[in-house]
C-alpha cells in the first residue's frame, strides 16, 4: 500500500463511521456543484451598493498605503503615467507585458520595454481584471499580456484598472473570474504595496516587492 | 535549523528564557501589539462572530470527508498539471523535497515562510545534503542567520531586538563597507532587501507552503505581506508546496470566509498584502513562473486526530491570534514551547503530533484565562483541549509523584466540605499572619511562585466564611439590598 494510500484509509476509518460511501461521495458532489454560492455570511462591506463602490475601493486602497488617480480614457493613460514618473522623479521608462489594450496605446516620450520582470525593474505597468471594493484589493492574473514577476519586482508598480471592473466583494471576484474562462497559474490579490515588521516590530513598506503602488481607475 | 525537542525541559527553558533581558526586551516592545490591531480590525465586521462560525462549521464538514476533498484535490492539481506526493511522515516529506531537489539540479533553494518546512526540518536536511536554504521571508532570513528556529508562527523573528539584528548583518554581509551606516530601520530593511534580491534569481527550486488548498480547483494558496513567497514560487524553475493534509477547504468562496478571518485575527490587516492562488506550473506562453509544480501533501499524525478528541484543532489556519492573546505565551516567547509550534495551538498540538510524553509539560502551562478560545477565528476550544490533554497525562501516570500525592490529598480534603471550609479557613488566617504589608514573600510549599514574585495575603477570612456571615460587596446605585444567607455556614447536611 502506498503512502497515499494508507493516508486516506487511516482518515476513511475515521470519519466514514458507518456512513455510506456513495451518499458521502454524493455531499461531496453536490458541495461542488453549488460551488459560487456563498453560505457564510458576508460582510456588509463586501455588499456596498453601486454607486459607493468607487470611493469604497479608493478609501481602502489609501488606507494601505497606496495611491489612486483617475484616467479619463484608455488613451490617456500614457500622459498619466508620464506624468506620475515625473512627479516620482523617476526615468520616462516602463517595463509591461504584452497586454492588447497597452501595446495600442501611443507611448512616444516614455520608453517602454515588454517582457517579465528582471533584477532591478524600477516602473512597471500591470493591468488587473478586478478590483475588489470591500478590502481595496487589485486581482491581476498571470500571462503573457502580464508577467506575475513585475507585480513582484517593480520598485514602483502602477496597475491600470476599468473602472467597471470593481467589484463589490471577494465572493463576486470568484463569480467573474469563472466566468472569464481565464486559466491563470496565478491568481494574484494585490492589497497594497509590499510591507514587513519583521525587524523591531515597525511596520517598513517595501519589504521585497514594491515600495509603492499606483492605480489608474479608467472611467471610460 | 532543525527544532529539537526540548518541551520535555520545558520548565528549564522557561527560567533561561525568563532571564534572557534581550527576549524580555523583545517581548516587552511588542506586548499588546497584536491584540489592539486584532479587537479594532474585528469591531469594523459587525458580521464576524458569525463569519466565525460559519467558518468553523465549514471546516467541520470538510474534515468530515476529508478522504474525498483531498482526492478531489489531488485529481484537480493533476489536471492542472501539477503532481502530488504523499508523505505520511517528515522523513517522507524530507526524501521527497530533496528528490525532487536532486532532479531540478538545485545547489539553492529559496523559501518562502512554511511551518510544514520547520516541522520536517528541510533546511538542515537539504544543508546535510549539500544544498543550500535561503530563507527570504525577513524574520526567516533573520533568524536563519542567527542560526535559531521561530518563536512565533507569523512573526518568527518577534524575539529578536533591533541591536541583534544590526549585529546580524554585519556579520553576514561581510561583502559590504564595514563602516556603513545601519542606523535607521530603513537602511536594515533596503539592505536585507537588496541581498536577497540577488538571491531569488540564483535558486533552481521555489519552497512555500500553504495557507489553504483548494479542491474546486487545484488551487494553493499563499498569503503574505513581503511578496518574498511569490519571488520564491515565480522565479526558479521549480515550485514545491508544502501542505498538510487539513489545509484544504472546498471552493472559493470557502477561501474568502477564511480569509475574512485570517488577517483580521493575525496581525488586524482586512487583507494581507498578497493573497496568491497558484495552479499547476506556468502555462504555454507564459514568459515567466515556475515550469514544474509539486505538491508535498504531509500527513505527520494529523489523520490518527481525525475523528478523536482532538479534531478541532485541525480546524487551525494558524493565524497566531492565540498566541499573542496568551499571558503566558507573552511573558516567555516562543522557544520555551520547545517545538514548532508555541504558544496555546502548540500546547494541543504539539502533544498531538509528537506525543505527550515529550511534552507533558505544554498543556499545563496555562493559566486558562480563556483569552486563545475567546480570539480564534476558528473557534477551536483551545482551554478544553489543553484539559483533556492533562487528563490524559494523569490517566497515564505521567505527572510526576508529588503532583499526583498533593492531587490525591486535595481530593481527600475537596470531597469533605466541613473539613475542607475549615482547612482553607485556616489556611487564610494563618497565611495573614504570616503577611508583612499585605504580601508574601516566602509560602510554604510554593516557592516556585514566590522566587519570582510575592503573594498577595489573603484578606483574613475566606470567601465562604465571609458570604455565610451575611457579608455583601459594597451595593450600587439604585441597586436592591442584598438577600440574607440562607444557609449558615456548616449548617447544611
Amino acid at each position: 500500500m502506498s503512502a497515499r494510500d494508507r493516508i486516506l484509509s487511516r482518515i476513511r476509518r475515521a470519519t466514514a463511521q458507518g456512513r455510506d460511501e456513495a451518499e458521502r461521495r454524493e455531499a461531496v458532489r453536490a458541495r461542488l456543484a453549488a460551488a459560487g454560492r456563498q453560505t457564510a455570511p458576508t460582510p456588509a462591506g463586501a455588499r456596498t451598493p453601486p454607486e459607493a463602490r468607487l470611493a469604497q475601493f479608493e478609501d481602502k486602497l489609501r488606507a494601505v498605503d497606496a495611491t489612486v488617480s483617475h484616467v479619463p480614457r484608455l488613451a490617456d493613460l500614457p500622459a498619466a503615467l508620464a506624468h506620475e514618473l515625473r512627479a516620482r522623479n523617476l526615468p520616462p521608462s516602463l517595463r509591461m507585458g504584452e497586454e492588447p489594450a497597452f501595446a495600442a496605446l501611443d507611448w512616444t516620450g516614455l520608453e517602454v520595454s515588454r517582457g517579465p520582470g528582471r533584477l532591478e525593474e524600477p516602473a512597471a505597468l500591470s493591468r488587473a481584471w478586478f478590483g475588489v471594493a470591500e478590502t481595496g484589493t487589485l486581482a491581476l492574473l498571470s500571462g503573457p499580456d502580464n508577467p506575475v514577476t513585475l507585480t513582484f519586482l517593480a520598485e514602483t508598480h502602477f496597475v491600470a484598472l476599468r473602472r467597471a471592473d470593481i467589484l463589490p466583494g471577494l465572493d463576486e471576484l470568484w463569480a467573474a473570474l469563472r466566468a472569464s474562462g481565464r486559466d491563470a497559474r496565478t491568481v494574484n490579490l494585490v492589497t497594497g504595496p509590499s510591507r514587513s515588521a519583521d525587524i523591531g516590530q515597525v511596520l517598513q513598506l517595501g519589504a521585497h516587492g514594491p515600495v509603492a503602488l499606483h492605480v489608474f481607475v479608467i472611467d471610460d | 535549523m532543525t527544532h529539537l525537542q526540548t518541551s520535555d525541559r520545558f520548565a528549564q527553558n522557561v527560567r533561561e528564557a525568563l532571564a534572557d533581558a534581550n527576549l524580555q526586551a523583545a517581548l516587552r516592545g511588542a506586548r499588546g501589539n497584536f491584540i489592539a490591531k486584532r479587537a479594532k480590525a474585528a469591531a469594523l465586521v459587525p458580521e464576524f462572530d458569525a463569519i466565525r462560525d460559519a467558518a468553523r462549521d465549514m471546516k467541520n464538514a470538510t474534515l468530515a470527508d476529508l478522504d474525498l476533498w483531498l482526492e478531489h484535490y489531488e485529481r484537480k492539481v493533476t489536471e492542472a498539471g501539477g503532481v502530488v506526493h504523499w508523505a505520511e511522515s517528515a522523513e517522507d516529506a524530507r526524501a521527497i523535497v530533496l528528490d525532487i531537489c536532486r532532479k531540478a539540479g538545485a545547489r539553492t533553494v529559496n523559501k518562502g515562510k512554511t511551518m510544514i518546512s520547520e516541522e520536517c526540518g528541510i533546511n538542515d536536511w537539504l544543508e546535510r545534503n549539500g544544498i543550500r536554504p535561503v530563507e527570504t521571508d525577513l524574520g526567516e532570513y533573520i533568524i536563519q542567520l542567527r542560526g535559531e528556529t521561530p518563536s512565533h508562527i507569523i512573526a518568527p523573528a518577534v524575539h529578536v531586538t533591533v541591536p541583534q539584528v544590526r549585529e546580524e548583518f554585519r556579520k553576514a554581509h561581510a561583502d559590504l563597507p564595514p563602516d556603513r551606516d545601519l542606523e535607521g530601520l530603513d537602511t536594515l530593511l533596503t539592505e536585507a532587501r537588496r541581498v536577497l534580491r540577488r538571491k531569488y534569481f540564483e535558486a533552481e527550486v521555489g519552497i512555500t507552503g500553504a495557507n489553504m488548498l483548494i479542491a474546486e480547483t487545484g488551487q494553493s494558496v499563499i498569503v503574505t505581506n513581503e511578496g518574498n513567497g511569490d519571488l520564491s514560487q515565480s522565479l526558479p524553475r521549480v515550485h514545491i508546496v508544502l501542505a498538510s493534509i487539513e489545509k484544504v477547504v472546498p471552493t472559493l468562496e470557502d477561501a474568502s470566509t477564511v480569509l475574512r478571518l485570517l488577517a483580521r485575527s493575525a496581525t488586524g490587516q482586512e487583507m494581507s498584502v498578497y493573497t496568491t492562488f497558484s495552479s499547476g506550473p506556468r502555462r504555454r506562453d507564459d514568459p515567466d513562473g515556475p515550469e514544474e509544480y509539486h505538491v508535498v501533501l504531509l500527513d505527520n499524525g494529523r489523520s490518527n486526530m481525525v475523528g478523536g478528541p482532538f479534531q478541532d484543532m485541525l480546524r487551525c489556519i494558524r493565524c497566531g491570534a492565540c498566541m499573542n492573546h496568551c499571558p503566558v505565551y507573552q511573558t516567555i516567547g516562543g522557544h520555551a514551547y520547545g517545538w514548532v509550534y508555541p504558544g496555546p495551538m502548540g500546547a494541543v498540538l504539539t502533544p498531538a503530533l509528537t506525543g505527550i510524553e515529550k511534552s507533558r509539560d505544554l498543556p499545563n502551562a496555562s493559566t486558562f484565562c480563556g483569552r486563545c478560545e475567546e480570539v480564534c477565528p476558528m473557534r477551536i476550544p483551545l482551554p478544553g483541549m489543553m484539559r483533556h490533554w492533562r487528563a490524559q497525562e494523569f490517566e497515564r501516570r505521567l505527572t510526576p509523584g508529588a503532583v499526583r500525592w498533593g492531587l490525591g490529598a486535595w481530593t481527600w480534603l475537596a470531597e469533605r466540605p466541613r473539613l475542607y471550609r475549615a482547612a482553607t479557613r485556616a489556611a487564610a488566617l494563618a497565611l495573614r499572619a504570616m503577611a508583612r504589608g499585605g504580601r508574601l514573600r516566602r509560602l510554604p510549599l510554593g516557592r516556585g511562585w514566590t522566587a519570582h514574585r510575592d503573594f498577595p495575603a489573603p484578606e483574613g477570612d475566606t470567601f465562604m466564611a465571609r458570604y455565610a456571615r451575611g457579608e455583601r460587596p459594597p451595593a450600587r446605585q439604585a441597586a436592591a439590598p442584598p438577600p440574607r444567607a440562607q444557609a449558615q455556614d456548616g449548617a447544611r447536611p
